[in-house]
Order: C-alpha cells, then sequence, then structure tokens
C-alpha cells in the first residue's frame, strides 16, 4: 500500500473523506516535520484535518486561535502574577536572599504555557493548530515564524526551552489577507477547495446517520448548484452537513420546495442570500431535478 | 499526467535532483516563485513517496513547490508540459522552455489606447468649461463661488491644503495597537516589570512600570477619477493628489478614467512641475470616459494586497459611470469589506441642489462609510473638524456608515438649510449623526 493510501485509510478511520492531494500533503508534512498551510473558502474542513489528525496519532490537538492583536503574551507564555506575589508574601519571613526568592518565582511553576510553549514542551509531539492565521497581524506572523523555524522559545528568567521532537503544524488561512512569503515558504501548502458532486455525497452518507442515498444527492447537488450562484456567503461542507442532518430529523427523503424554503436559513447565513435564493427556488429545483418529487405524486393521483 | 518513461527514468538514473533542479528553473522562468529551500523540500518529498506512482509524483512535487492556490493551477499545467518536453528530449536531459507558454505569462497585453485621451497638461490647461464640458459634468449648476476657489489656487493656499491634508491622513491612520510598550507616564500598569523592579524590596510595591498600546500607521489608498465630467476640478484634484502623497508617506495612488493607473511613484518630485511631467508621460488617458465600476475591479485584481483591515480608502470621484453599473456596485461592496473604511469625496457635493441620483453614485452610496464633498479648501476643514470629532467619540473600526454631510454647505451664506436629501436611504444631518454617536456639538 502506497504512503497516501495509507494516510487515507487513517484519516478514514477518524471519518474524515480525504482526496489524494489532501492524503499527499499531511503524509509529507508528517514525514518531513514541515508545517502545513492549508487554504481554501470557509467551510471545507481546514481545521477539521488538524483534529483528525491529533485523533489518528492518537495525540494531544493544542489549538491557537489567531485574531487580530494576538501577542507573545497570549501566544507563548506569561508569568502567574498573582501566585508570584502571593509566594512572595508567604516567604517573607524566611532567610533567603533576594537571589534564591527571585530564582523561584521565576521558576516553571509560576509560568502559563500558552499553545506555543505547551506545543513545545509535550514529551508526545502534539498537533499544533494555528487557526485562521490571515486573521493575526504582519508582527504575530514574523513572532510565529522564529518559533517555527527553530523551535525553541527563549524565556529571559528561565533560559532557552528547547523542543524535544517539534510538534506537527497545521496552519490555516482563509485568505482575508495576504500571508507573507516567508511563511509560505516555510510550510508546505494544501488547498482545499469545495468538495467534488461525489466526495460530497460520501460525506455526508458517512457522517450524517440514517440519511437516504437519494436526499444524499440531492443535497449535495443543490449545494454544488448554489455554489455557482453570486452568493455573499457561499455555504461550505459544514453547512451541508447541519442542513442534511435537520432534513433527517424532519424525515425528509427528497427536497421538498417547501420543506427547503423553510430550512435555508441554515444553509445560508446572509439575508440578502436567503432572499436570492428563496425567489429563485422553484425554477431552481426544477433545474435539479426534483422531478422525484413529482413522480410519486403523479402516481399518487393516478 | 506525467509520462511514465520520465519518472522511471528518473528512478533509474538517479539523476532526481538534476532533472528537479531543472524542472525548478523552468517553473521558475514561468514566474513561480520558488527558492532553493522549496527545491531541497521537493527533493526531500521524492524521497518519502512511491517514485513509481506518476500522481504522488506530481501532489508530491505541487505540495512542496506552489504555495498559492493560483500557483497551484499553474503547477498543473506546466507540469504536464514540462515532462512532455522532457520526455520527447530525454536524450538531451535538458528542458526547452517552450516560448508558447511565455505567452501565459505576458497575457496582460498592452491595453489598446484611445488617441483622444488627452494628457495631464491639458486636462490641466481646459480652461473655462464649456457648455458641452458642463453638460458632460452631468451638474452645470455649479456656484460660481466654488470655481473660483480652485482657479485662483496661489502658494499660500497650497500649503493651507498640505496642511489640511496632513491632519486628514493623520486623523484617518492613526490606530492604536492592541500591543503594548513600556511608558514613562502613568497609564497601565506593566506587572511584569514591576514585580521585577521591586523584588528587591521584598515584594513591595514602590516604583511602578507602565505600560502604553502603541500606535499603528495603517495605509491610505486614494483613488481618484480623472475621466471628463471631473474636468472642471482638474486643478483642484491634481494639486490635491500631489498634496496628499506628500503629505503622508504611506499612500498609494491611483488615478483612473476608462482604466487604473498606479501613480504614487511618479509623484515622487518635490516639484509640482516634474511631477506633472512625469504623469503625463505615464498616465495616457486623462479626460476620458469614465468606468468607474471596471477602474475599481482592476483595483480589487492587481492591487487588493494592498488593501486589509487596517487600510482607508478615499475615492474622488464624481460617481458619473457610464460603464457597467453592477461591477460599480459590486466592486464597491468587495471594496468596503476589504478596507477598514471606505470614504468617497464627491467635488458635486458641494453644490446645495446636488443629489447623489446618478445610476453609478446611486449604487455606490450603500457601500459607503463616509460622503463628503471636496472641491475648495473650505470643505477640507470641515472634514478635518468632523473627522476629528468622530475620533473623539468613538474608538471604532468603522466611522459610520451612509451619511451624506453637510459639511461643505456651512460658508455659503445664501444656501438655505437644505433638508437631506432622499436617495435610497436616509440620511442624518451632520450634527445628528455626531448625536448619535455622543459628540455635543
Amino acid at each position: 500500500m502506497s504512503a497516501t493510501a495509507a494516510v487515507q485509510e487513517m484519516l478514514a478511520g477518524q471519518d474524515y473523506i480525504a482526496d489524494r492531494h489532501i492524503a499527499m500533503a499531511i503524509h509529507l508534512a508528517q514525514t518531513l516535520k514541515r508545517p502545513l498551510l492549508v487554504e481554501g473558502p470557509a467551510g471545507v474542513g481546514k481545521t477539521e484535518i488538524a483534529k483528525v489528525m491529533a485523533g489518528a496519532l492518537d495525540t494531544e490537538l493544542i489549538r491557537l486561535q489567531c485574531y487580530e492583536g494576538l501577542d507573545a503574551t497570549t501566544a507563548l507564555y506569561e508569568w502567574n502574577y498573582q501566585r508570584q506575589l502571593l509566594h512572595i508574601r508567604l516567604d517573607e519571613k524566611s532567610a533567603r536572599s533576594t537571589a534564591e526568592r527571585e530564582a523561584d518565582i521565576f521558576s516553571e511553576d509560576f509560568l502559563l504555557k500558552r499553545p506555543l510553549l505547551q506545543a513545545i514542551t509535550r514529551a508526545k509531539p502534539p498537533v499544533l493548530l494555528i487557526d485562521e492565521l490571515d486573521r493575526a497581524d504582519e508582527e504575530f506572523e514574523s513572532f510565529l515564524l522564529e518559533v517555527l523555524s527553530d523551535w525553541q522559545i527563549t524565556i529571559p528568567e528561565i533560559g532557552t526551552i528547547r523542543a524535544k521532537e517539534p510538534p506537527y503544524v497545521i496552519l490555516t488561512s482563509n485568505r482575508t489577507r495576504e500571508l507573507s512569503d516567508a511563511v509560505r515558504r516555510r510550510c508546505f501548502y494544501l488547498w482545499i477547495d469545495y468538495p467534488e458532486f461525489d466526495k460530497e455525497v460520501e460525506i455526508v452518507r458517512n457522517k450524517v446517520d440514517g440519511i437516504d442515498a437519494q436526499l444524499a444527492e440531492e443535497i449535495c447537488r443543490f449545494m454544488a448548484e448554489i455554489r455557482l450562484q453570486n452568493l455573499e456567503k457561499i455555504p461550505g461542507v459544514a453547512e451541508t452537513l447541519d442542513w442534511a442532518k435537520v432534513l433527517v430529523a424532519l424525515h425528509q427523503h427528497h427536497l421538498d420546495p417547501e420543506v427547503v424554503a423553510d430550512t435555508l436559513g441554515i444553509v445560508f447565513k446572509d439575508q440578502h442570500d436567503i432572499a436570492q435564493v428563496k425567489e429563485s427556488l422553484a425554477e431552481f429545483l426544477e433545474r435539479l431535478g426534483v422531478r422525484t418529487k413529482m413522480a410519486p405524486t403523479a402516481t399518487h393521483e393516478s | 499526467m506525467s509520462p511514465e518513461p520520465a519518472i522511471d527514468d528518473l528512478a533509474l538514473h538517479g539523476e532526481l535532483s538534476a532533472n528537479l533542479v531543472g524542472f525548478c528553473r523552468f517553473l521558475r522562468q514561468q514566474g513561480c516563485g520558488i527558492g532553493p529551500g522549496e527545491e531541497r523540500d521537493a527533493l526531500r518529498a521524492l524521497a518519502a513517496i512511491d517514485l513509481k506512482d506518476p500522481q504522488a509524483f506530481h501532489l508530491a512535487l505541487r505540495t512542496t513547490l506552489a504555495k498559492t492556490p493560483e500557483e497551484q493551477t499553474l503547477f498543473d499545467d506546466l507540469f504536464d508540459h514540462y515532462w512532455q518536453i522532457w520526455a520527447r528530449a530525454s536524450e538531451l536531459n535538458k528542458p526547452q522552455p517552450n516560448p508558447e507558454r511565455e505567452r501565459a505569462k505576458t497575457a496582460k497585453a498592452t491595453q489598446p489606447r484611445n488617441t483622444a485621451f488627452t494628457s495631464v497638461r491639458d486636462w490641466l490647461k481646459q480652461g473655462e468649461p464649456t457648455e458641452e464640458e458642463r453638460e458632460a459634468a452631468g451638474y452645470s449648476p455649479i456656484e460660481v463661488e466654488t470655481q473660483r476657489d480652485f482657479k485662483d489656487f496661489g502658494a499660500a493656499e497650497l500649503r493651507e491644503m498640505g496642511r489640511l491634508l496632513q491632519t486628514i491622513a493623520r486623523v484617518l491612520a492613526t490606530r492604536f495597537s492592541r500591543r503594548y510598550r513600556p511608558a514613562k507616564k502613568p497609564g497601565r500598569l506593566d506587572l511584569r516589570r514591576t514585580l521585577r523592579a521591586n523584588l528587591r524590596r521584598g515584594g513591595e510595591l514602590l516604583d511602578l512600570s507602565y505600560r502604553r498600546r502603541t500606535r499603528q500607521k495603517p495605509k491610505l489608498v486614494l483613488l481618484c477619477d480623472v475621466s471628463k465630467s471631473m474636468d472642471l476640478y482638474s486643478r483642484f484634484l491634481i494639486q490635491f493628489i500631489y498634496a496628499f502623497q506628500h503629505a503622508y508617506r504611506r499612500i498609494e495612488t491611483f488615478v483612473f478614467s476608462t482604466s487604473l493607473h498606479h501613480i504614487a511613484p511618479m509623484l515622487k518630485s518635490n516639484n509640482i512641475d516634474e511631477a506633472l511631467d512625469e504623469l503625463a508621460a505615464h498616465v495616457p488617458d486623462w479626460s476620458g470616459g469614465t468606468r468607474i465600476g471596471t477602474s475599481l475591479a482592476t483595483f480589487l485584481d492587481e492591487h487588493a494586497a494592498l488593501v486589509d483591515h487596517q487600510t482607508v480608502l478615499l475615492i474622488v470621484s464624481d460617481g458619473w459611470d457610464t460603464g457597467d453599473i453592477e461591477l460599480l456596485a459590486d466592486s464597491m461592496h468587495a471594496l468596503q469589506r476589504r478596507s477598514r473604511c471606505l470614504i468617497w469625496l464627491n467635488p458635486l457635493l458641494g453644490s446645495a441642489d446636488y443629489k447623489p441620483a446618478t445610476r453609478g453614485m446611486a449604487a455606490a452610496l450603500p457601500h459607503i462609510d463616509l460622503f463628503a464633498p471636496v472641491h475648495n479648501l473650505q470643505s477640507l476643514k470641515d472634514l478635518v473638524r468632523y473627522l476629528m470629532a468622530l475620533r473623539g467619540a468613538t474608538a471604532v473600526r468603522r466611522p459610520p456608515r451612509r451619511i451624506v454631510s453637510e459639511m461643505g454647505a456651512s460658508h455659503r451664506d445664501a444656501a438655505p438649510p437644505s433638508e437631506p436629501t432622499n436617495v435610497g436611504p436616509t440620511y442624518p444631518t451632520t450634527a445628528n449623526w455626531l448625536q448619535r454617536f455622543g459628540v455635543q456639538s
């Protein structure tokens, strides 16, 4: 069995259906110990990759959610000041020298480890997910670059902490801004697009218990078509799954125009989109061949 | 699909690295940014896969060599192409880049040039507007007073304008970061430094250390309409552009009429005449027709990287668009979403009876954060006042949306207190706005 097939199987064990190019990227990142930069539209399962990887490797997932203004004290470490103060008070009466006491309160016990430090101090290399890096600012990016290249962090009071074994790193970005070339250089690259029809059907049937084969196909055909429309927020796989679950809970076996109209809010997260789709829904469903609905009605009437 | 024999050869003859270097060189020629780091990665990646599997070979190289979606698409094309060449000329061992592929690189052909376009100098020299020109401007009833304002622009006014623009740039472009740095003045406590400094006193916190927020300087992008309909304001505009570029270094300036031109580098000269010569040499279509939508779409396509959530976008235009209105609305929408705020300065807004009813302007309005006049010094002063008040009132990321300010009207004694015009959404008066934002005027 080829290496990528092995990865695909490993991911399938975690209920993740991976294309070959996804499997290849994960395989390479894992074997060559390089960070993997995953980009793609929202809701195609970028974050999911890190989760299933952690599951498959049976290791911890450490997540760093990026946001604007994220800085070292949130990403790396911070001293636990309250605890330090308390300790100083308790230690007041002791005859120890200042140097000793100083060494005391700036020891690892008083360190609050944030995700990046956590990731390099674990005995078993964890999966480090740096989510939505495009939301952090450029300063953080360059700071991150430093950590990613050396796998060591210097804390002035303690010294340099070096990772015994570098973690598996997954970075994701929604491309709201371009990441720097330096980051791209450092990483392997994986672009995930919306899944092909067949793959999406497979995902839906895999993830949604008790779904009708026909309903799954209709849902996915609807989604494939809808993604071609000029929408504000194009629904991702996450929306497909939510919708499928709802339709199953409503005991649907095919797309019923009325039920579709009522549940559009699950698929579309923008008022304009809902209005736009609602307007052309009938025509839309007809184009998708929801004659499946017509057929039973016809027999019913005859 | 890559041809089997090529890969067999690669594996069998152990010439992998030499061939890979050749391939990388080929990719570089086609415009992929590939450095030695990537080459090394690719080689290591090939060691980690089954070389007999052509698809794995392809994917492994793509994962390590192509780092953007665009590059990946390009890679797929080039990959097949290269190995085809390679197979054909395998005895030579050296790839022959096909000149045909160069076509893709230079696909962006030079834009057709309309000889009817005037140069920037002609544009400036247009004296009294003729009746046709007035009509082209869309709005003929422009007060004589306003016109005189930019005709009489002397050195003193220019300096004054520079000063005002500097203030505007400062107001727009100052923003507090969430990062901190040590500060001398009391403010936020810096616990870490405080603790360290006072440790020797047994933990009694006597000397306090502070920190303050660092300031960020976001970018400004100025997009200026220099089409025919803006002729009336040409003199004012060119000075406006020039002064703005010199008031704030981090501003990127573009002009457009039918196509878009990046002119920031041409404005470098400290002498406005030299700058004008530069402009004349590089921008062929001053005073052409207006395709705002197309120009904004080009901007989005080619310079999107300039706009991030910190960027303040300024568009100077009368909104008189002869092109695709839908494209204009879409582009405006995209620009507003990407930027921190989008300001539209419309010289016509200085006229009391102007209503933003042209199709272009109406399409753009819903996507504008601040809609203000710009036609003379007074309007700039008003803008400064307004922005200052706004900044004092809110530390928000976005200034208010959809306002028609009545600044500019204030200095015209004859102008009646104009009611907000009804175009689409309701426009609160400036005073209303400020009140809503908690500013006492």
